[in-house]
């Protein structure tokens, strides 16, 4: 490990997917570090292009302002995507779903996009990937990958640094952080908990993900409407609670935060089934901790 | 996968005077040497006349905070502007990089400081320090690097992107180009 010890720690941020970026790398000599950052942001910033909702030029806003019935096209980055939400959706039984851009439109928590045709009642379930590259929505619906891109994005910059031989690697996209090699990087929990102590999370070697909606939450329609949805009842989940989901891939991680936040402890099997866990902190019932098969628990 | 959750007593934690959180990523001369390796800059530093800041103002929708514009003119085309975005509770300077046709190259963050983060800002929270001699010096500044649960916005960064590329357009592009 002496080259780890000689080699010049390098962390760099920039704004990508509505939030700041920061990556930051250990064990490469410094040229080659920035390289290897340059193309991590590189993959970060593909991810952005293509899944952005605000922009009109991305995948999700061609798919949202496709005719219904018609494949439209896209990205194999997209593609993979929409794969992974589909079997969240599924195994969730639709509590998460990427289709709840009408809802966060409706709650102000996303813009209106400039679509002609009014977003209708459309789930995951009419969301078809296709063979060829191509995907087709069979009834009306926007999609939001707010829920599941910057894990993405994340996992993808993750294996540009392991193929560039970084012994350690940290990348936070506003909070959804994945952590490689066997060193610990303490990960504070912006929760308060207590007037007494501070919830720091020790990672290493995997992934976590964080949500607490109650920093975006407002009122509408006189209820407490945060960004996140149950798919279910298309309802707004708990906003009080604070979840950290941690998973061996952030995308696991991004997308189980929300299930958690709406399933609570009901979650604890399909949080299992994915190897991952969940601290899950409720301002009556305190902490409570998901155990799946993590290791170190 | 390893991982513990761990509680550490707030009141070992030195937040008086100094920012609760903050990151050196690059300086100057290192971001200039990323967005644009092997060229040399020359300085054309300008202060904007009010003219000017209300025209950047109007073609971008940012307010002009600082009239003094940090600019350098590459030797392979294009310019590197230094600025800086302020938020609510952050600092944020960062550089930009725009090739010969004034489209955006790069956008480098060059430090990030936060007064107070989270449940620090609150006075209620900070109260219980005052008279206290720090314990443990865990420094949050030094230590803990990485927030989980508070997604901060970069709004700041793309306002400010777009105000130096109205100013851009509107101070440094040359006519004719």
């Amino acid at each position: 490990m002496s080259s780890y010890s000689n080699n010049p720690v390098i962390e760099r941020a920039q704004p990508w997917l509505g939030t700041l970026v920061s990556i930051r790398v250990s064990g490469l000599e410094a040229s080659e570090a920035h390289r290897a950052i340059d193309d991590a942001f590189n993959e970060i910033a593909l991810v952005h292009r293509l899944m952005s909702f605000h922009d009109s030029g991305s995948d999700v806003s061609r798919l949202n302002r496709g005719l219904t019935g018609r494949p439209v096209a896209v990205h194999p980055c997209t593609i993979e995507v929409l794969q992974k939400a589909q079997m969240f959706s599924s195994c969730s039984e639709g509590c998460f779903d990427i289709s709840i851009g009408a809802e966060l439109v409706e709650w102000q928590l996303l813009p209106m996009p400039s679509i002609d045709e009014q977003s209708a009642d459309g789930s995951w379930r009419d969301i078809e990937v296709l063979p060829d590259g191509h995907v087709v929505f069979h009834r009306p619906l926007w999609i939001d990958l707010g829920g599941i891109a910057k894990g993405y994005a994340v996992d993808r910059a993750a294996e540009c640094l392991r193929r560039w031989g970084a012994v350690q690697a940290v990348i936070n996209a506003g909070g959804d952080i994945r952590v490689q090699g066997q060193l610990m990087e303490p990960i504070r929990l912006a929760v308060e908990s207590s007037v007494d102590t501070m919830p720091v999370l020790e990672l290493a070697d995997g992934s976590v993900a964080s949500s607490s909606g109650h920093r975006q939450r407002r009122w509408h329609d006189g209820r407490l409407c945060g960004p996140h949805v149950d798919g279910t009842d298309r309802s707004p989940t708990a906003t009080d609670r604070f979840v950290c989901v941690l998973a061996n891939d952030c995308v696991v991680a991004d997308a189980l935060t929300k299930v958690v936040m709406a399933r609570g402890p009901e979650s604890a099997n399909l949080l299992q089934r994915f190897g991952a866990s969940a601290h899950v902190y409720d301002p009556t019932d305190g902490w409570l901790h998901l155990e799946g098969d993590v290791e170190g628990w | 996968m390893r991982s513990r959750l761990a509680f550490l007593p707030l009141a070992g934690i030195v937040i008086a005077g100094g920012p609760a959180y903050a990151t050196v990523y690059l300086s100057v001369e290192q971001a200039q040497t990323l967005l644009f390796p092997g060229a040399t800059f020359q300085p054309d530093t300008r202060t904007l006349t009010n003219e000017q800041a209300k025209a950047i103002e109007h073609a971008s929708g940012v307010d002009v905070r600082s009239k003094q514009l940090k600019a350098w003119r590459v030797s392979t085309g294009g310019w590197l502007i230094v600025d800086e975005v302020v938020g609510k509770h952050e600092y944020i300077p960062f550089a930009m990089a725009l090739d010969d046709k004034g489209a955006v190259k790069g956008v480098e963050i060059l430090e990030y400081r936060e007064a107070y983060g989270g449940q620090i800002r609150e006075p209620e929270w900070r109260k219980q320090f005052v008279g206290k001699e720090p314990g443990t010096k865990l420094q949050l500044d030094k230590n803990i690097r990485n927030v989980s649960g508070a997604t901060l916005s970069c709004k700041h960064v793309t306002d400010g992107v777009q105000r130096l590329l109205a100013t851009y357009e509107l101070v440094l592009k040359q006519p004719g180009h």
